[in-house]
């Protein structure tokens, strides 16, 4: 079980492009109302699986290689918010198109807030271990279809809810699914840096000088 | 014997248990899914239904709840092989036995619409496929359901392919409801309506934490109910479950007094926990109970119980109301979804929907906007038309217990909407007319009502299911209609015991002080015994008298509801705080109101299209460069342009009525391209494009290139903007540029297009835009208004 009893309002702020900008009293009581209701709504739930490596099923591409590089184990992990928190950015979509927004906002806040619990948990279980970042199907060169595979070996939709359509979205929406690799040994860190990122080319951060931290 | 004769004859029926457990337990290796065991390892699975049909099971569920053709895919093998395969291992193992085979299915694994790109009919194939596949099947299982639309495809699939019984079950979590946020009662609600044979609960939780979902359901239905509980909780490091055989059996029998008559074992149970069952049923009987809630509508998640006044709002109906037409030609489902939603915001229980306008496919856009309100409102609606087939696919595609509006007393009415009612397993409002028109009197009204009452009961649709309307006439040309319309309405209330519904607002056409006289006739009926007023929600003295009626009839105790509403009902806003400041700094800090206010007072002395042009548009400009300066952030950019848009509406309705004509710098298209629904951005687009005066046609997310190219036809529409967010879903942007730019009707005669395709989402960059033939590239939602004036203007 886990629960999340608080939201990081700053980057919920930067992901809106606000980053640097002093919020209004209005804009501040936006801020307080999403907070609070993506906190009511959402129903973090997580899954996750451990496989001995090599484990070719989830190989593909070369990103994958030598982020595992030197692991003796991998985590298979997703995590989701619930189908709730889809409804509620579809209705306030129709009433309120600022809300919405701030409430899509921090819910990517929140996914990430429940994923960093995930590993905060496996890193408690696997003290033994070095532990990698999370990595993505859809990270690099690492295939996005691998999504359906992740969900099919955790059992996802069953037991969670978690699914994907014929083009590979999660659904819910607020979800992720990741492989962590496990090793004895001391992991070079490596950064998630751009140069795995989709997101590149056109990154807001990357054009102002920035790094999302990621 | 067959089901039917087990639910008469026995005192329970015993189903059995795990599947998987067992299979996992043999340690037996499988290509891709376990469903292949049937035909690579025939003998082992036939050993497992005889274990269970040893240890006591009268019904055995065949190896094939992921045996459709969506997890099938990569198997190697068809959906009827695989099924033939497997009631062939159930047949084998209950030959010599009395025991029956049930076909197994569980979800297809795809999430439907509106949270998922599945549709309703795409679901419908994949059961129908399961469904022929295993007709030599004796009983139907759909189990281990979330979502109840997708257990409605189910049904309906076997209903319309078959004519075996079904069980129908689902799971639910720990807050009682299941992924999909299903409530029980909606559950019991509509598989009753939709004629199931059993319902009830697997997998879930233990037999030990089913005792509310259980309860729950057997106060909605008098069907038997069905468990199939999980032995437990599996503990994560070993996968054991950890409540043992003696204790399932234990806690199974605590709630045998919900009605439960079917029972057997999910994840974790073994035939072990079949035999334990079946000996501790020895002692007991079978408990039958009649449902307490007898008259019900719901959506899938909430259901109305017409136990006192309740409301259905009205406004969903393009009757006399012109912009609500120009949405329905429009296709502007955002309109409609508004309003529903500021309907239940007034106090509406229950939603009447009516599309008829015959420039439009009435049938193609109820469907649309049933799903569409479903996406986004709890309320049940009531499907609101003079067609039977409108009705027919509303009905279809509706997910919970709807409304019918309506059935009348003449011969072909009853025979067309009857049927369909019954199908469907809805509700109906039946109007006392027929062939002669509207009788004068309360008797002849009533008459009718009978009449249809027990036409409705011949087809097997409970008298608790037709609501009653005995028409409201106009008091300024007939002022006895008023009496005799209140006198039916009583005796219907009180001789055939049915719940009554009456539109309200009829009653004063032509008299002043309309809302005085509707609020007057609306406290008649509702002390004559009207159950469902259908009114106007959101005109707060005719909600405040229902309130206050709750009240004055003990009906809402304590006067709980009354209280809520209104001891903290902030004072009305003073009209002086908002002329202080101008419509500029409305715009910029996104005042909506005050903006309003203020465009209302300027439209009196000056011209619109200057307000327009000097000072929203500016307006407009500043907070648009504000944005992309980092001066403020993006809902500041949207609360602006909301606001500027409750101005345009303002001087819209200003201009309609002084010239007729709307204001529009042209039209276009938006829309999230197949396969993808993440259409945030998209939306975001369309607050700005529709707040620079663009007519925006919003086709929504998922949208068939095929109905992006025939909009562009039909009205004549030079401008489209696409959005996509997935690199997997560029190709479906990609193919609906290349159908633009194929289509004859959209080319100049030198063959070059006369579509402008404008382009954004979170993957895709400029040189790829261009790549696949888009004519702009657009960061965000600023840049598109930039496009969409060099292009329009």
């Amino acid at each position: 079980m886990i629960t999340l009893d608080k939201l990081n309002r700053k980057e919920a702020v930067r992901y809106l492009g606000g980053a640097g900008i002093k919020l209004n009293y209005r804009m501040d009581s936006l801020m307080d109302e999403c907070e609070d209701e993506i906190l009511k709504k959402a129903s973090p739930k997580f899954l996750y699986i451990e496989k001995d490596l090599p484990f070719s099923e989830i190989m593909q591409g070369e990103d994958i290689k030598s982020h595992l590089e030197g692991c003796e184990k991998a985590v298979l992990m997703c995590a989701t918010l619930g189908a709730e928190i889809d409804k509620l950015i579809r209705i306030s979509q129709i009433s309120d198109m600022a809300r919405a927004v701030v409430l899509d906002s921090f819910a990517s806040v929140a996914i990430e807030q429940v994923c960093c619990k995930v590993d905060e948990m496996l890193a408690e279980k696997y003290d033994e271990y070095y532990m990698t970042f999370r990595f993505s199907p859809g990270y690099g060169d690492y295939p996005i279809e691998l999504q359906k595979d992740f969900l099919k070996l955790l059992d996802a939709p069953r037991k969670i809810g978690l699914t994907t359509n014929d083009n590979y979205l999660l659904l819910p929406s607020k979800s992720v699914t990741a492989v962590l690799g496990l090793s004895k040994t001391q992991i070079e860190r490596r950064k998630r840096g751009c140069a795995v990122c989709n997101m590149r080319d056109k990154c807001q951060f990357r054009r102002n000088g920035e790094h999302c931290g990621f | 014997m067959d089901f039917k004769g087990f639910l008469n004859d026995r005192e329970f029926v015993l189903l059995d248990g795990a599947m998987g457990t067992l299979i996992q337990k043999s340690g037996v290796k499988y290509n891709s899914v376990p469903e292949t065991l049937n035909i690579s390892n025939p003998e082992l699975i036939t050993s497992f239904h005889k274990a269970y049909i040893e240890a006591g099971a009268d019904i055995v569920y065949s190896n094939t709840f992921g045996a459709n053709a969506y997890k099938l895919k990569e198997s190697g093998y068809s959906v009827d092989e695989i099924i033939y395969a497997a009631i062939t291992n159930a047949k084998n193992a209950v030959s010599g036995t009395s025991s029956l085979v049930a076909l197994d299915i569980g979800p297809i694994g795809q999430l439907l619409e509106p949270a998922g790109s599945l549709s309703f009919d795409e679901a419908y194939e994949y059961f129908k496929e399961q469904i022929l596949a295993g007709k030599e099947a004796d009983v139907i299982v759909f189990e281990t359901m979330t979502d109840l639309y997708e257990l409605k495809a189910a049904v309906l699939a076997a209903k319309e392919n078959s004519d075996k019984p079904i069980i129908a079950t689902m799971t639910f979590e720990r807050n009682g409801r299941t992924f999909t946020g299903v409530s029980p009662a909606s559950a019991a609600v509509t598989l009753t309506g939709l004629g199931v044979d059993a319902v009830g609960v697997n997998c879930s939780l233990g037999p030990n934490e089913l005792e509310p979902v259980v309860s729950e359901i057997s106060k909605y239905t008098n069907l038997p109910i069905v468990i199939k509980a999980n032995a437990g909780l599996p503990d994560p490091n070993s996968n054991e479950y950890d409540i043992m055989p003696d204790d399932f059996a234990k806690c199974v029998s605590s709630l045998l007094k919900y009605g439960v008559k079917i029972i057997g074992g999910c994840c974790g149970t073994t035939p072990e926990y079949i035999s334990k069952i079946k000996e501790t049923l020895k002692k007991e009987r079978y408990q039958p109970q009649k449902k307490s809630v007898d008259t019900t509508v719901c959506s899938a998640s909430t259901v109305v119980e017409i136990n006192g006044p309740r409301i259905i709002g009205e406004r969903i109906n393009p009757t006399g109301k012109k912009l609500f037409k120009h949405a329905l030609v429009d296709n502007n489902i955002d309109y409609i979804l508004t309003q529903a939603l500021s309907q239940v915001g007034g106090g509406a229980e229950i939603l009447d929907v009516n599309v008829g306008h015959p420039e439009i496919d009435e049938k193609k856009m109820m469907v649309r906007v049933l799903k569409a309100i479903q996406s986004v409102c709890d309320a049940p609606l009531q499907i609101d038309s003079t067609k039977p087939d409108v009705l027919d696919a509303g009905l279809r595609y509706y997910n919970g217990k709807p409304i019918v509006n309506s059935v009348n007393g003449e011969e072909k009415s009853l025979s067309e909407v009857l049927p369909l009612v019954k199908k469907y397993g809805a509700s109906v409002v039946g109007l006392t007319l027929d062939e002669n028109g509207i009788p004068k009197t309360a008797e002849g009204r009533f008459e009718i009502a009978k009449s249809i009452v027990e036409r409705a009961e011949a087809i097997g649709i409970d008298r608790n299911d037709v609501y009653i309307d005995c028409l409201t006439l106009t008091v300024s040309a007939e002022q006895d209609a008023c009496r005799e319309t209140l006198k039916a309405l009583h005796r219907v209330k009180t001789e055939l015991g049915c719940k009554t519904c009456l539109g309200v607002s009829n009653i004063s056409f032509g008299l002043p002080n309309r809302e005085l006289v509707n609020r007057t006739f609306l406290t008649m009926a509702l002390e004559e015994g009207l159950d469902l007023p259908i009114i106007n929600p959101n005109v707060e003295s005719m909600t405040g008298a229902v309130c206050a009626y709750r009240v004055l009839s003990g009906i809402d105790k304590n006067s709980t509801d009354f209280i809520n509403k209104y001891n903290d009902a902030a004072p009305a806003v003073s009209e002086s705080k908002t002329s202080e400041i101008d419509i500029f700094t409305a715009v910029y800090s996104g005042l909506k109101n005050e903006g309003a206010s203020i465009t209302q007072k300027l439209l009196e002395s000056t011209d619109a299209m200057q307000i327009v042009n000097e000072m929203l548009i500016p307006a407009l400009d500043k907070v648009g460069d504000d944005f992309e300066k980092n001066k403020i952030f993006l809902p500041q950019l949207i609360q602006s342009a909301n606001t500027a848009q409750e101005c345009f509406e303002v001087i819209k309705k200003h201009i309609s009525v002084t010239s007729g004509s709307p204001v529009s710098k042209g039209k276009i298209i938006l829309a999230t391209v197949k396969g993808d629904i993440h259409d945030i951005g998209k939306n975001i687009v369309k607050v700005l494009l529709d707040n620079y005066g663009y007519t925006v046609v919003d086709l929504g997310r998922d949208v068939d290139p095929q109905l992006i190219v025939d909009t562009a036809v039909e009205q004549n529409i030079k401008m489209i903007g696409l959005s996509a967010l997935m690199t997997t879903t560029l190709k479906s942007m990609e193919e609906t540029i290349k159908l633009v730019r194929e289509r004859k009707e959209l080319q100049n005669p030198d063959g070059t297009s006369k579509c402008v395709v404008f382009v954004g989402g979170a993957v895709l960059t400029k040189e790829y835009a261009m790549k696949i033939g888009a004519d702009y590239y657009c960061k965000d939602a600023k840049e598109s208004v930039d496009t969409a004036k060099l292009v329009l203007g």
